[in-house]
């Protein structure tokens, strides 16, 4: 046992340089150009197609405008806190952060260094600074034109959630649903179940057995919104024959024949749009991106529907009446209640 | 019976199945006298290469062997150092479970070009019982590797309790000079058990990623092989008692599940098998404290 405290000192060193995570890799790098953009992701972008739809925002606005690009990964609290420090050292011309992950560094960084541009994506610090941008979305839009397919598609009228965890911000993606639903099957029934545990974001084992719960009381219709557990949700639908929704990106791909739609959210878009306004001199506020803005939405809204592989392309009246509620909205003849403001 | 308490029972099974079978190896380790703690990490590890072998193959029995024999070799980690050179295996268990977290999603980025989840309509999953023709409720669905996992509890209590070999085993964990002293090969018996542990734990793992789910994704054993050892800690060392502990798992999170729908709060449901859990390893302290006072 004389081994143990040396292996000890070893195993602490061991997860303290897990913990430091943070890499940084860098993407055209010509010449140093005066202007400059910083990407930090709150976790290692993979195949996680949210931040892939972010990093591809940045990159588009970057190039537009001339300006260089670096993206800073993250792995977990920590690391967010390092990169920004880092981010702000190196003084680029805007700072960019993508979700709620970095509310609270976002409360005191941007106070700390009031020189320095921030944008903050798909969420916004408590205490706002004047030199932090916000750019947010009206996921609920989305989500209650999905609720419209979703109950016009059901057979049984039971409706069912799977979702991450049961926090605020993610009901944005149940009772809208619900809600869209209801208001073409009046008599519609909506059940969310929420994956939860030790690892909700990515937990597809957990998040099939929660969508085959529903499967097994007669729920037909499932929208996932649990992010890394999605594929165990079309697994589930596509062995009972029921049907599922996707969340962020077109997931039809992921298990053809079984997803009828996505609730979609363009953070490329709106981020680049941002980009390109605070360098335009507007900087600060709350920039908020709904179905109007074309910053959410659906792919039965979107042109290359019949290209999508969503099942929803193969029910025109259903895409027309997805068309008219969209209009509505716009329109503000119907308003989808925010989870979040209630 | 309806179709609503079938599908429960399907739960609890599909549920219980990687845990059981990560268990069970566990359980191995804890009859010679090895306190197996990286089992989460060594289910990971299987899960993962299950996945890899399978999508480079096109088999998903190719998957179970690949991950069997890597989680064996993995395990070679933990027997070299704990059992060849008496370090702390405690201490061991948490680095290979930090590694096997850290080296999936390394080689998922070297190999499959990305990192997070990794499915494919090419990847092949483990049969469905009812499509090889065993088709009754609760089974229809789950993997061959479910009733795999049921059979092997039958076969090691028989096989600790009713064989030369068995005994010898236990003798071993149980008083380790007395075993040498009578020349049991106890080192050798420590190691080829603590492969053999891997080699359960990699089973576990190709049920996770290829019964359970066809898909990897990172840090997909999330807790399992943790509840494993918890359950290896209640069973005193008995393999029925290890499965109702596996069981009593599997009915916490599938009953959370219905809860939830019931209108339970999700964090409540959560903390279900934790609950049991605490409550358990209280129950089991005072049982054993009871136990020791009578010895005194």
């Amino acid at each position: 046992m004389r081994l143990t405290p040396s292996i000890a000192a070893a195993a602490l060193l061991l997860v303290s340089l897990a913990a430091c995570g943070g890499t940084a890799s860098e993407t055209g790098t010509e010449a140093a150009p005066a202007t400059s953009i910083i990407l930090i992701t709150p976790n290692p972008v993979g195949t996680n197609s949210f931040l892939q739809l972010g990093v591809k925002g940045a990159e588009a606005a970057a190039k537009e405008l001339g300006a260089s690009f670096k993206l800073y990964e993250s792995k977990d609290p920590t690391s967010i806190a390092q990169n920004v420090d880092a981010a702000v050292r190196a003084k680029p011309t805007l700072v960019v952060g993508i979700s709620f992950s970095f509310d609270d560094v976002f409360n005191t960084v941007p106070k700390a260094n009031p020189g320095q541009q921030f944008l903050q994506v798909d969420s916004c610090a408590k205490d706002q600074a004047p030199n932090l941008a916000c750019v947010s979305f009206k996921e609920h839009e989305a989500a209650y034109l999905a609720g419209v397919e979703a109950g016009l598609l059901s057979k049984s009228g039971q409706l069912g959630v799977v979702a991450a965890l049961d926090t605020p911000f993610v009901h944005r993606w149940i009772e809208p649903f619900f809600a869209g639903a209801a208001s073409v099957k009046p008599d519609s029934k909506g059940t969310p179940l929420y994956v939860g545990g030790s690892n909700p974001f990515s937990d597809p084992a957990r998040a099939k057995s929660q969508a085959q719960t529903l499967t097994g009381r007669g729920v037909d219709v499932i929208a996932a919104a649990a992010s890394g557990g999605n594929p165990g949700v079309f697994e589930a639908v596509a062995a009972s024959g029921a049907k599922a929704f996707g969340v962020d990106v077109n997931q039809c791909a992921l298990s053809p024949g079984n997803v009828i739609d996505n609730v979609l959210k363009n953070v490329d878009v709106a981020e680049a749009a941002a980009i390109k306004e605070i360098f335009g001199g507007k900087t600060g506020g709350v920039k908020v991106y709904g179905l109007a803005e074309g910053g959410v939405g659906v792919n039965a809204l979107a042109d290359d529907l019949a290209s999508s592989g969503c099942t929803v392309a193969d029910s025109p009246d259903v895409v027309a009446k997805v068309k008219q509620t969209r209009d509505d909205i716009v329109a503000g003849k119907i308003t989808v209640a925010d989870p979040l403001a209630g | 019976m309806n179709v609503f308490e079938w599908s429960f029972l399907a739960g609890v099974l599909t549920a219980t199945a990687p845990v059981l079978l990560a268990a069970l190896g566990g359980l191995l380790c804890q009859v010679v006298g090895v306190f197996n703690i990286a089992l989460e990490g060594q289910l990971l590890w299987g899960a993962f290469v299950a996945v890899v072998v399978s999508d480079l193959t096109g088999s998903a029995w190719a998957g179970v062997a690949g991950a069997v024999a890597a989680t064996v070799l993995f395990s070679a980690l933990l027997s070299i150092p704990a059992v060849g050179l008496r370090a702390d295996p405690i201490v061991i268990a948490v680095g290979l479970n930090l590694l096997a977290l850290g080296l999936t999603a390394f080689l998922m980025r070297q190999i499959f070009g990305s990192g997070g989840t990794y499915s494919s309509p090419d990847l092949t999953g483990l049969p469905d019982l009812g499509e090889l023709g065993l088709d009754v409720p609760v089974l229809r669905e789950q993997s061959p590797l479910v009733p795999v996992a049921l059979l092997l509890v039958v076969v090691m209590a028989t096989w600790l309790t009713r064989s030369r070999s068995g005994l010898r085993l236990r003798a071993a964990g149980q008083h380790l000079e007395a075993a040498e002293a009578v020349g049991l090969p106890v080192a050798a018996y420590r190691h080829g058990v603590t492969l053999a542990a891997g080699a359960l734990c990699g089973l576990a793992g190709a049920q996770l990623s290829l019964g359970n789910v066809t898909l990897f994704s990172e840090g997909m054993s999330a807790g399992r092989g943790w509840i494993a050892v918890v359950a290896v800690m209640l069973s005193g060392v008995l393999p029925y008692r290890l499965l109702l502990a596996c069981l009593l798992f599997g009915v916490a999170e599938a009953f959370g599940f219905r809860l939830q729908g019931a209108g339970l709060p999700q964090q409540a449901a959560d903390a279900a098998p934790y609950v049991i859990t605490l409550a358990a390893l209280v129950l089991a302290a005072l049982w054993r404290r009871k136990r020791s006072h009578e010895h005194a």
